[in-house]
């Protein structure tokens, strides 16, 4: 029996280049750059000054002004980028269909800033005196937990903490739960805050653009890079099988015919997996790929490892087949960024043009692919394969298809 | 058909016990793991005592290794190489990209982060040691049993708080339907948090002394800590190798309460039961014992109880229900996979392990609670039940396996 078609029909995007499907479908089409310097804590002891941080971002314009007064940051982005995701379906939660929708979230630090914060009020006060309201927000799962409660989702409820890929896997979990029948719809995605926290952690890893005088900038896949530029986001997705779909009528934007994930403890081996895995299970050969939304996020290792890992899966078609990395613009997104790079490929499809890679100027012989440079490329996409990496360890693939009645 | 999953190791690192034996000839016996708490000084705290894990020391599992992680990744690769030793598994017959790892935890590697919160609160972010903050992000857990024992396939870390376990071990039976990998090594994992011990007591849900599910004068929970991991595969695997199979999983529910981030609710409860029911093709009357989420709690234990007698209607007082919480404490994220591990042997042994500390029935929780002393009764299908922060309820169903 041919598994279930399972399509996209809402997408809700909060990003630093644009919120909202449209506008942020538009800045990576027109290559708009969300980083900008840091404006959330003073960086003035740092070589690292620059993040996509979404500017201005007011959930009250989404959420309305009750019952946020709690929520940290990850949770207000990954609720309110639910409601766009949901108004953009048209699909309305009643008590009719509420057991029948469930939740799935990527996010592996989203909550990191929350524990930092309840823990350094017990060091600071004593641990009588922290405010208990703020320790449901400690766990991973509080973000996808207060979007059930928001709108009142009970079908199932699950976040995934696998890191970079995190996103990706979030996507294919809510395939799986769709096809097994646990849900008929599910908001899928991804959502991580810009924090001092998460910043701190990258920063003394030594992960950050800008040490040692390089030009703090996110170039994937260039010669110039030497390190993440991080960013903030929150992507969900509504998905449905098709049935569901054409039942509510409901707009599809595209369909997720593949997923692929492996781990191996370093190098190309684990991305070459997942991108074998999702093209495999598309039913495609590699050749039908159109293009590839990138995992690069201008590391040094891991942008070559993808690149030696997309030279192998697509062999004498590597060099057909564009590539380009939208971090360029929104900078690392960590768990949302495999959700967010789904939302910029259904925009893809649906205007037929390659998201462009900006800053990229310097060809690396260790990346040689056929690069969608600085300005978005009109082209026939019926294919996209979506990459997330990390550094070694785990990567998942997604391969997401123009959806032909 | 769909394929059948079946458990055929089981690995157990407990405050009761450390590997199967010792974790269930504890539980039989009814013996408490509660004690004094000493991973931290708690004289600012209104409570004192919790379920640590005695006797544990990575070096002696893991030798050096143990000096690059933190303890939550230590307790879950010494417990995946338990679950493989008890599994008899030869890891080198299967492909790397065929065996894969699904684990639940709740607070992550929450140790490492107190250790660089400290350092940074006292001293300045200066001290805050940059080697830590490799061991921090909540997937560590299962890449360093996937490094440990070369695990190249799916790679999941599910942070469903305290359902967690049951969370993994249902998606990784998933998976193997799937095909996605030929052995799953899934379960649930959490170290003594200090951050969870805080703030239970803040939400004055710890009790002083004891843990007391289903009792009237039950004072609340206490938390512990603990890992469990158990090998998963398909029959036909298991069979083709005659490994042992401890018990078969038919299936599980998921539901979310959509009500409140720490309260629980019957209705989400009950809702994760009968949908696991319904997967599995049974009804209320298949079942043979009920292991309860069972916290100690009086919101949980009432809410939970609610919901047992919504689905089992006039057999919710006969129905054996017991909550090992009672002698564990709560390990959080690895709860319900410690629990999925007594039910593989409870259906394999006949054995319903106790609720201990029970002293007065309570009217809102007027269920058969196993009290004190362990139970034979033949047990042919258990389920488990667990709930989490944020109304995520998880229940599994596990089965006697009878070869035919």
């Amino acid at each position: 029996m041919a598994a279930k078609v399972i399509v996209i029909t809402g997408v809700g995007v909060i990003c630093s280049n644009g919120t909202g499907k449209d506008a942020f479908s538009s800045a990576i089409t027109e290559g708009v750059s969300g980083i900008k310097p840091i404006t959330i804590f003073d960086t003035s002891a740092y070589t690292a000054k620059t993040a996509g941080e979404v500017a201005n971002f007011d959930p009250q314009q989404f959420l309305g002004a009750k019952g946020l007064r709690t929520l940290d940051r990850t949770t207000r982005l990954a609720t309110s980028a639910a409601k766009l995701a949901l108004d953009d379906a048209r699909l309305e939660v009643s008590e009719e269909n509420c057991r029948d929708i469930g939740v799935v979230l990527g996010s592996t630090l989203g909550s990191v800033k929350s524990v930092c914060d309840f823990d350094k009020d017990a060091l600071k006060d004593g641990p009588r005196y922290v405010n208990p309201a703020f320790f449901a927000n400690t766990v991973i799962n509080s973000p996808a937990s207060q979007i059930s409660i928001k709108f009142n989702i009970r079908g199932f409820n699950s976040t995934i903490s696998t890191g970079f890929s995190a996103g990706v896997d979030a996507l294919g979990y809510a395939v799986d739960m769709l096809r097994a029948g646990r849900a008929k719809i599910a908001l899928a995605g991804g959502a991580e805050e810009f924090c001092l926290e998460t910043f701190l952690g990258f920063y003394k890893s030594g992960l950050l653009a800008g040490r040692a005088g390089s030009p703090e900038i996110s170039c994937p896949f260039d010669r110039r890079r030497n390190g993440v530029v991080l960013g903030e986001a929150a992507a969900i997705l509504v998905l449905e099988g098709l049935d569901s779909a054409l039942e509510r009528k409901a707009a599809i934007y595209g369909r997720i015919s593949g997923y692929g994930t492996g781990f191996a403890p370093s190098g190309s081996r684990s991305l070459r997996r997942a991108m074998q895995g999702a093209i495999g299970e598309a039913g495609i050969q590699a050749a039908d790929i159109n293009y590839i939304s990138a995992a690069g996020n201008s590391s040094l290792e891991q942008d070559a490892a993808e690149a030696e890992a997309i030279n192998e899966v697509f062999a004498q078609d590597a060099q057909n087949v564009l590539v380009s990395s939208i971090k360029s613009m929104t900078g690392e997104c960590y768990s949302a960024s495999g959700a967010l790079q789904t939302a910029a490929a259904l925009g893809a499809i649906d205007k037929q043009m390659a998201p462009p890679m900006i800053n990229y100027a310097q060809l690396d012989p260790a990346c040689r692919l056929n690069y969608v440079v600085n300005k978005a490329k009109s082209c026939k996409i019926d294919n996209v394969l979506i990459n997330t990496a990390g550094c070694g360890w785990a990567s998942s693939s997604l391969v997401i298809s123009k959806f032909k009645r | 058909m769909s394929k059948r999953i079946v458990v055929t190791g089981i690995g157990v690192i407990s405050s009761i016990g450390i590997g199967r034996d010792d974790f269930w000839n504890s539980l039989i016996a009814g013996r408490s793991g509660i004690s004094e708490i000493t991973s931290f000084d708690t004289s600012d705290y209104p409570t004192h005592y919790g379920g640590e894990v005695k006797g544990f020391k990575a070096q002696d599992f893991l030798g050096a290794k143990a000096d690059k992680m933190g303890r939550a990744s230590a307790l879950a690769v010494a417990c995946a190489r338990l679950a493989v030793q008890d599994s008899k598994i030869d890891l080198k017959l299967i492909a790397a990209e065929k065996k894969g790892i699904a684990l639940g935890t709740t607070m992550g590697e929450s140790q490492v982060l107190e250790k660089i919160n400290a350092a940074w609160f006292k001293e300045g972010e200066g001290a805050i040691d940059a080697s830590l903050i490799s061991r921090l992000p909540a997937n560590v857990l299962s890449a360093f049993v996937a490094e440990d024992l070369g695990l190249e396939g799916p790679n999941y870390v599910i942070p469903a708080a305290c359902a967690a376990g049951n969370y993994a071990i249902g998606y990784a039976c998933d998976l193997l339907k799937l095909g996605r990998a030929e052995l799953m090594l899934s379960g649930g994992v959490d170290a003594f948090s200090k951050i969870a011990f805080t703030g239970f007591n803040r939400l004055l849900a710890v009790a002083p002394l004891k843990c007391q599910p289903f009792d009237k004068n039950r004072k609340g929970m206490l938390v512990g800590e603990g890992a469990c991991i158990v090998a998963l595969e398909t029959l036909e695997h298991a069979l083709a190798r005659k490994a042992d199979i401890y018990a078969e999983i038919l299936g599980y529910g998921l539901s979310c309460d959509a009500h409140h981030m720490t309260a629980p609710h019957s209705e989400g409860i009950k809702e994760a039961i009968e949908k696991a029911l319904k997967v599995c093709g049974l009804s209320a009357q298949d079942i043979d014992y009920f292991n309860a989420h069972g916290t100690g709690t009086p919101a949980n234990d009432r809410e939970e109880c609610l919901a047992i007698k919504k689905v089992f209607g006039e057999r919710a007082h006969q129905l054996p229900v017991s909550s090992i919480k009672s002698m564990l404490g709560h390990t959080m994220g690895a709860a319900s996979a410690i629990e999925a591990a007594c039910c593989c042997l409870s259906v394999k042994h006949d054995i319903i392990p106790p609720t201990i500390n029970f002293e007065t029935p309570d009217p809102e929780c007027d269920i058969d609670c196993v009290p004190n002393v362990c139970r034979r009764t033949p047990v042919n299908i258990a389920i488990n039940s667990a709930s989490a922060f944020g109304g995520n309820n998880a229940a599994l169903v596990l089965k006697k396996f009878v070869q035919e």
